[in-house]
């Protein structure tokens, strides 16, 4: 490599870390900090004073001394406090939902990939098909049918929703995922009398691993992620997640912006941790989908 | 379908129709039982809804007024139509998809290319650019809006330490700022997967055919243009449906970082939507909105699947 072209992509490299990391890195100086520091001109990249107090603020919802001033304790609004136990509702819905993704995409992609039958080009159009309604559109027939089933404000109204919404996505790149799979191991298996579904089990799922990997991260990032229908579908926090209870915190003008950092680098944790322990299955399992 | 059970019109049967023996109904029995579950959840939250939505929008609803709803044909319709928001709204919403595709086709392809050079930093970045991706929409829009705040905003910081500016401005108080600090934000957040599933693809181009045409005397122009970018071209196509559909919709990030201001500049149509149905509260009338909406997200989609077909059949014929 030449020395000027090495130096251009090392530039560029460089650029691209920095517009992809600094506002990351920006959020968790201003977590370590408080508000008056936060407002300093210029910034204070490193704080001066670095505290742990937001995150014990958080964590245990005592407040520490600095925040019981009048003036902050009318900062540290309740948005900001109700971080903890929203995370928690979120990491049941997306954890169910991933458990859950994983079964029936896999039970419905199996056919799809293996098996000639009657129906199977309408029923996997019509299900891949079913995404591309945006979720505006349905927003107020959602609110109904959650309405009539009794689930308003419950965690399994947003489960069965987000199950709706990454079902159609797993199933079709699970389909493309099983095709690589060759099919031989399995019919040499059925020969000696072992079941479909057996087959399926015992044989497609474990060399499937990296597809189903990426398929179980997808479904938890998608529904961690989800915001329109969960600000639509709950009220209280017996189901609110950490999306609209830290978005309503965000536009608050009146919050706290050291705490309210805080509570994002909280819950921007579990998808990142996610998103790199599985790092290489998910692209192992995205280059086998997409790398022809 | 749920229902359709083993009794499927003809027409989906293919060229080839199946005997029933009884191995192969065994084998429809198992095919359908494992679909049901799946295409029972999907279903309840596809068909159902979409004619619920159709329902409402042939009706009077509107929830000041409650307890009389006349059908009313077209009316709602006809008065989503002319509501003057919805054309300004469409505008923003077009030149916000247009930059970000852009964006997306021309940065995605670019940093891929970069990922795929032999150097230490391509492969910390490949992994850096994991971070963004794993972010939940909503909170890249909380970190945006607050790196282009007036107030605490990091930008101002940045620019005002590198002696740029002498006093902190609002990004998000002025529509052209506000627009591009929107597109910003969504490419960061939407970027890094077309960066991977681009990178995934220029993994499987063969070295040889490189090693071959510059044994030819071709450039890196020459060699992009006729090896590599034919092999991206496929998987281009798909991020560019992806992100025109994603960008087309987008609602977390103007909830989040602008709210649709200033002066509606960054009221993209889902927020538009939004608000038409939960502060005017005219379900009958935003009924009839979405559905326009979803039909429009529909066409672009066909178009460009369309486009996509023929490409297919142009290659391989």
């Amino acid at each position: 490599m030449s020395i000027r072209k090495r130096v251009l992509l090392h530039g560029a490299a460089v650029l691209l870390l920095f517009w992809f990391l600094g506002p990351i890195l920006w959020l968790v100086s201003a977590s370590f900090q408080l508000d008056n520091e936060l407002f300093s001109v210029p910034p204070h990249w490193i704080p001066h004073n670095p505290t742990l107090d937001n995150y014990t603020f958080l964590i245990t919802r005592e407040p520490p001394p600095v925040y019981q001033g009048a003036e902050m304790g009318r900062r540290a609004s309740g948005e900001a406090l109700s971080a903890i136990p929203a995370l928690q509702n979120s990491l049941v819905v997306a954890g169910s939902v991933m458990v859950l993704n994983l079964a029936l995409s896999a039970l419905a992609a199996y056919p799809f990939s293996r098996l000639r039958f009657a129906g199977k080009d309408f029923v996997l159009g019509f299900i891949v098909t079913s995404r591309l309604i945006p979720a505006i559109a349905v927003g107020i027939p959602f609110f109904a049918i959650v309405q009539r089933l009794g689930l308003l404000d419950t965690k399994l109204a947003l489960i069965l929703v987000y199950l709706a919404f990454t079902l159609p996505f797993t199933i079709w790149f699970l389909i493309k995922y099983f095709d690589f799979v060759p099919p031989e191991i399995e019919e040499a298996a059925m020969v000696d009398g072992c079941g479909r579904l057996q087959a399926l089990l015992r044989i497609v799922l474990p060399l499937s691993l990296p597809g189903l990997a990426a398929t179980g991260a997808f479904a938890f990032m998608l529904a961690y992620s989800e915001f329109l229908f969960a600000v639509l579908l709950t009220r209280t926090m017996a189901s609110k997640t950490v999306p609209v209870v830290l978005s309503a915190a965000a536009i608050n003008f009146d919050v706290s912006y050291a705490l309210a950092s805080t509570a994002v680098v909280i819950a921007i944790l579990p998808p990142i941790a996610l998103a790199l322990l599985f790092r290489n299955y998910v692209l192992r399992g995205l280059s086998t989908a997409f790398g022809q | 379908m749920p229902g359709s059970g083993v009794q499927v019109p003809p027409i989906a049967l293919g060229s080839r129709r199946p005997r029933w023996t009884s191995a192969s109904v065994q084998r429809h029995l198992f095919a359908y039982l494992s679909l049901l579950p799946a295409t029972i959840i999907v279903a309840l939250f596809t068909l159902y809804p979409t004619l619920y939505s159709l329902n409402l929008a042939l009706h009077q609803y509107h929830l000041l007024r409650p307890g009389r709803h006349p059908f009313v044909g077209a009316r709602n319709f006809v008065e989503a139509l002319s509501t003057p928001g919805l054309y300004s709204s469409l505008l923003v919403t077009l030149q916000f998809t247009a930059m970000s595709v852009a964006g997306t086709a021309v940065l995605g392809t670019l940093i891929a290319l970069l990922l795929n050079q032999p150097f230490r930093l391509a492969r910390v970045l490949q992994v850096a650019i994991l971070i963004p991706w794993a972010i939940p929409a909503v909170m890249a829009g909380i970190i945006w809006r607050w790196v282009f705040r007036g107030d605490v905003g990091v930008l101002n910081g940045l620019l005002y330490s590198l002696g740029l500016i002498d006093s902190y401005r609002s990004f998000l108080g002025d529509p052209i700022t506000a627009k591009l600090a929107l597109v910003v934000a969504h490419l960061w957040k939407h970027l890094p997967l077309a960066t991977i599933l681009l990178l995934a693809t220029l993994q499987v181009i063969p070295r040889e055919l490189y090693d071959a045409a510059k044994l030819d005397g071709a450039g890196t122009w020459q060699l992009f243009r006729s090896i590599t970018f034919p092999f991206l071209k496929p998987t281009l196509a798909v991020v560019l449906i992806f992100d025109t559909i994603v960008a087309f919709t987008t609602f977390d990030l103007v909830f989040a970082m602008t709210g649709g201001g200033p002066a509606n500049a960054t009221t993209l149509i889902a927020w538009y939507i939004y608000n038409e149905i939960f502060t005017n509260l005219n379900l009958g009338r935003g009924a009839a909105l979405a559905f326009l909406v979803a039909l429009l997200t529909l066409v672009i989609a066909l178009v460009y699947l369309r486009a996509l077909r023929t490409e297919r059949l142009y290659r391989e014929g």
